[in-house]
């Protein structure tokens, strides 16, 4: 998991790099490093975030290179590891995103041949391949090099003397900007909006020649073209606009957010997809199938797939499912990648189509590998999420299962108007949370204090217990757990007590009575509650330490607003402990490596 | 001059509900936030660096203004934490300044060609308008293109032409605006101490927003300018005339008739059998049911209306739901805001959120406050505060 970048053209590359690099830090940020093609290879790298690289480098003039920043999986994160990687003479510099599984067999043969290997990547070993199958022709020895790797081998390779930077793809994504006299090489969108909209979505398996007019594509050895897209999203996405963070940013486009994925759905013609995978299918085996995040999305479509639809849904994490699931040819699968290139899910995708199952990729990426390998894809229109927390994509996640549900429901005629009302109105709910922003932030700063929260929710809004505790922990480093209100009897209560806050989710429905039992059982345990509730519920009244009010909702849409209520009290948390909100420590946004 | 300062922090109190959870700069005419004019007008006249100073509801500045990017400027934010003047709103950008620079208020809607005159004149300049009730703004009197002083809402004008808001300053400015919080008053002990202070007068655009009334006003004289432009999808046997812009993912439905100049925003779904008439703006996501009528007036983002309403000289605010049958006609208000009434026939001013059930009737120039809630077939009239539920 890193972000790779490659230039070429008649400008200074090193200004540019860097610039995209930057845009790149979320996937990856524990070293950095550039290079650049002047009559030599010049490396450069260090243990420095892009901006602290960016002051301590000379100005160079040349007008094509590389550059990376890292996200450690073989190696520590030191500046020999960093990359670019170059071969024995320092005449090629490569910059790689993946993993090489047969790297020590590579590493081994290569020392007996003579080469020096001073690092402990994987990477290393291509520039040294290319080295070694170097007779003359750059492309060939790239290409001789590839063919012994086993593994994901996405990367850029730059060799002195040779004005062309030579890409491939294998497992994580790549594309290529098209510019005007200049082309880019880049892991994702937002590090080229700056400079150009028009891409090419490398796929697995392409080899790619870049020059500064020119860009020929092979697979399997043979020159194709690939479709040029026109990329919708603005440079405006990729900045903070007035915001400390991008996540704050983020979580304030929500209502925005929600507005754009239901002008698409609404104005589209057809459903958003057909999720009886064939018209007049059944609807049985339903399975959703995700990761982190987009994991707990697809909790909360099983509660509204099931509540609608009145089918059951089984909901699995992708990488289990990936080893140990049951796949079937009846299965209707729903599998959810914000980016589209996360591993896990490709391969729970990969696997559910062996098995003959009908796929609907959810995704935010337009043109991801998600897309292509599933059968259908609803995409959400959530634009780039630069902060590693996901928010607004998870929120236009939720809305894309709403969507797909809706169509589907058993609900009586009036019921289905009502709910239709009540989801345009969602932008505006979500605003009323917004608006409320202080007294959530007032209450963050209490809550800072602690070291251990728990999160309780029941029915729909269980998974958004898990959600806000996932978030609580990832931006903010405060140990934080998810549980049904009904579960924490069974173990959990033994860790309750006044330096334990409880924060409970009481929705307007069935769960509302339950849940005022279970918060009375914390309170007996001496725990700080703060409720999240509806704002007619008047339950809470001297029972609850402190309580948020939500915007009144139907209970079917109480993860909605909860969310985001949870969402800003992760982050005022974690701004108050002085946590880098936007990049939490070892974390990186859409992993794709196991 | 390459370098504007936008003054966007204030709240404009007198413009409840419409401003407990927007600035006034934010307020939307004709589908899109009164500074976004400003800053549009700027971009026209090359200004790219535009710093804003923000502060009441801030966010909402953020979240649609961002970077500036998409309205060709760049912008710089600038917090003023407490609201104490226009002074000392300036005050905070005061090491951010080139050496000449414009400042113009957020909240008064104003054209590119209003500024562009403006930019020839040498600094220190304020430029001036005439108006018909000059008694509402800071009335500049003058010497032939000198400004002699500038009185707040005097008893009696002493000429008609009022101060825009608009100047042009060097950094001469900052040594006076330390002792005082207002800029017209750092203008009067600048020329107390024998400064030359220029007016010019603009023939230009400039309407400022001042109560709740003023946005339907304000709306009719802006979608005057319009452009037709049609995105999403028109069903045949709909009818459109006049100037009319219709947005992506919109649908409207056949039988629905819209006469322009009207603004309907993106995501809408409209009709069959609606009818919007002249000088009406419509936001984003709003649905509109069958045999409803609105003429003149502002309707914001994510508002529903059910079947058979009749709406006109209005202002619903964003997401209020009207379940059907509601009627809001102008006529004389006996509504004060600070002791003014408005002088044109107004219908109801809504705040957000509310939900209104059907047959309800308002009375001319009732204020809803946010948040409310109005049961079956009630008359509402004079001014409910927030949250207020009508049984």
């Amino acid at each position: 998991m890193c972000g790779i970048v490659g230039y070429i053209g008649e400008k200074k590359a090193q200004p540019i790099l860097l610039n995209c690099l930057s845009k790149l830090e979320y996937r990856g940020y524990d070293s950095c490093g550039i290079a650049i093609l002047a009559k030599d290879i010049e490396v450069y790298k260090d243990i420095v975030r892009v901006k602290a690289l960016t002051r301590a480098l000379p100005a160079l003039d040349g007008v094509a290179g590389i550059g990376h920043t890292r996200w450690a999986t073989h190696g520590e994160p030191s500046k020999v590891n960093a990359h670019p990687q170059a071969d024995c003479a320092g005449r090629i510099a490569v910059v790689h995103n993946g993993v090489i599984n047969n790297f020590r067999e590579l590493r081994e043969k290569l020392t007996e041949e003579g080469h020096n290997l001073t690092s402990q990547t994987d990477t290393e070993v291509i520039p040294h391949l290319i080295e070694k199958y170097y007779n003359d022709d750059f492309e060939e020895a790239v290409g001789l090099a590839l063919k012994d790797i086993e593994g994901s081998y996405t990367m850029i390779a730059l060799m002195a003397g040779e004005p062309r930077l030579i890409a491939a793809r294998k497992d994580s994504p790549l594309i290529i900007g098209i510019g005007d006299r200049e082309n880019f090489i880049a892991s994702d969108v937002p590090a080229l909006l700056d400079y150009t909209s028009r891409v090419i979505y490398l796929e697995d398996g392409d080899i790619a020649v870049v020059t500064a007019d020119a860009v020929k594509i092979k697979e399997n050895g043979t020159v194709i073209t690939r479709e040029e897209h026109k990329v919708l999203w603005n440079v405006e996405d990729a900045q903070k606009g007035g915001y400390e963070h991008f996540m704050l940013k983020e979580i304030h486009e929500q209502p925005k957010v929600i507005r754009d994925t239901l002008t698409e759905y609404i104005s589209a013609a057809e459903p958003a997809a057909d999720l009886t995978g064939e018209e007049g299918g059944s609807l049985g085996d339903m399975v959703i199938l995700a990761c982190g995040t987009s994991y707990h999305a697809g909790l909360i479509g099983k509660y509204i797939i099931e509540r609608l639809v009145n089918v059951p849904v089984r909901v699995e994490l992708a990488d289990e499912f990936n080893y140990s699931g049951h796949a079937s040819a009846r299965n209707k699968a729903i599998v959810i990648t914000q980016s589209g290139e996360t591993t896990d899910a490709l391969k729970a995708i990969r696997k559910l189509k062996e098995a003959g199952s009908h796929v609907i990729a959810i995704t935010n990426a337009v043109g991801s590998t998600a897309s292509r390998i599933a059968d259908r894809t609803v995409y959400t229109r959530a634009g780039p999420e630069i902060s590693v927390a996901a928010t607004k994509t998870f929120m236009a996640q939720l809305i894309a299962l709403y969507w797909l549900a809706l169509p589907y429901s058993k609900v009586d005629i009036s019921r289905l108007d009502d709910l239709v009302l009540e989801i345009r109105q969602l932008p505006v709910k979500v605003q009323k949370v917004l608006d409320n922003e202080s007294a959530i932030a007032d209450y963050a700063r209490y809550l800072a204090g602690f070291d251990n929260v728990f999160f309780i929710g029941k029915g729909i809004n269980y998974p958004v217990a898990l959600e806000g505790a996932l978030k609580l922990k990832e931006i903010s480093y405060i140990h934080a757990e998810g549980y049904a209100a009904g579960e924490l009897k069974h173990g959990p209560f033994a860790l309750l007590g006044s330096g334990t806050p409880v924060v409970a989710i009481v929705a307007q429905d069935n769960t509302c009575e339950p849940m005022v039992t279970s918060i009375k059982e914390i309170k007996a345990r001496k725990s700080p509650v703060l409720a999240l509730v509806s704002e007619d519920n008047e339950t809470m009244e001297g029972l609850a330490d402190s309580v948020i009010t939500v915007p009144q909702i139907e209970p079917l849409f109480s993860p909605v607003v909860n969310s985001v209520a949870l969402q800003l009290l992760a982050y005022y948390v974690a701004r108050e402990r002085g946590c880098p909100v936007d990049f939490p420590r070892n974390l990186a946004k859409s992993v794709t490596v196991e | 001059m390459k370098q504007a300062i936008v003054l966007a922090a204030g709240e404009g109190q007198r413009l409840r509900p419409f401003t407990v959870t927007r600035s006034k700069a934010m307020l939307s005419i004709a589908d899109k936030p009164i500074l976004q004019f400003v800053v549009e007008s700027l971009a026209q006249n090359g200004i790219r660096d535009v710093i804003l100073v923000v502060g009441y509801r801030k966010e909402q500045v953020y979240d649609y203004m961002g970077s500036g990017e998409q309205f060709g400027v760049d912008i710089t934010y600038v917090t003023q934490e407490t609201q104490l003047g226009t002074a000392h709103a300036l005050l905070q950008v005061k090491d951010m300044t080139e050496d000449e620079f414009l400042v113009l208020s957020g909240d008064n809607l104003i054209e590119a060609h209003t500024i562009a005159d403006f930019m020839q004149v040498k600094p220190e300049a304020v430029l001036v308008k005439r108006v018909s009730d000059p008694v509402r703004y800071g009335v500049v009197g003058m010497k032939g293109s000198e400004v002699t002083d500038i009185i707040e809402k005097p008893k009696e004008a002493v000429s008609n032409l009022v101060n825009t808001g608009i100047y042009a300053f060097t950094k001469d400015i900052f040594k006076f605006t330390e002792s005082v919080l207002d800029i017209p008053d750092a203008l009067n002990n600048m020329i107390a101490e024998g400064s030359t202070i220029q007016a010019l007068e603009t023939g230009g655009t400039w309407l400022d927003v001042v109560y709740p009334w003023d946005i339907i006003s304000l709306n009719d004289a802006v979608l005057q300018n319009i452009n037709v432009s049609l995105s999403g999808t028109i069903e045949s046997g709909a009818s459109l005339k006049g100037k009319v812009m219709v947005g992506e993912g919109t649908l409207v439905r056949a039988g629905s008739c819209i006469y322009g100049p009207a603004v309907i925003g993106s995501g809408c779904d409209i009709g069959p059998n609606v009818c919007i008439m002249p000088a009406t703006s419509i936001g984003d996501n709003v649905v509109i049911s069958p045999f409803t009528e609105i003429k003149n007036s502002v309707i914001s983002n994510d508002v529903a209306i059910g079947a058979g309403c009749i709406i006109s000289d209005s202002v619903i605010d964003k997401g209020c739901v009207l379940k059907g049958r509601f009627t809001a006609v102008g006529g004389q208000s006996e509504v004060r805001v600070n002791g003014e009434s408005p002088s044109i026939n107004v219908g109801a001013m809504m705040g957000e959120d509310c939900i209104v059930e059907s047959n309800v009737t308002a009375q001319p120039g009732v204020i809803v406050g946010n948040y409310c809630q109005i049961q079956i077939s009630k008359m509402i009239s004079g001014r409910l505060p927030d949250g207020s539920l009508v049984y």
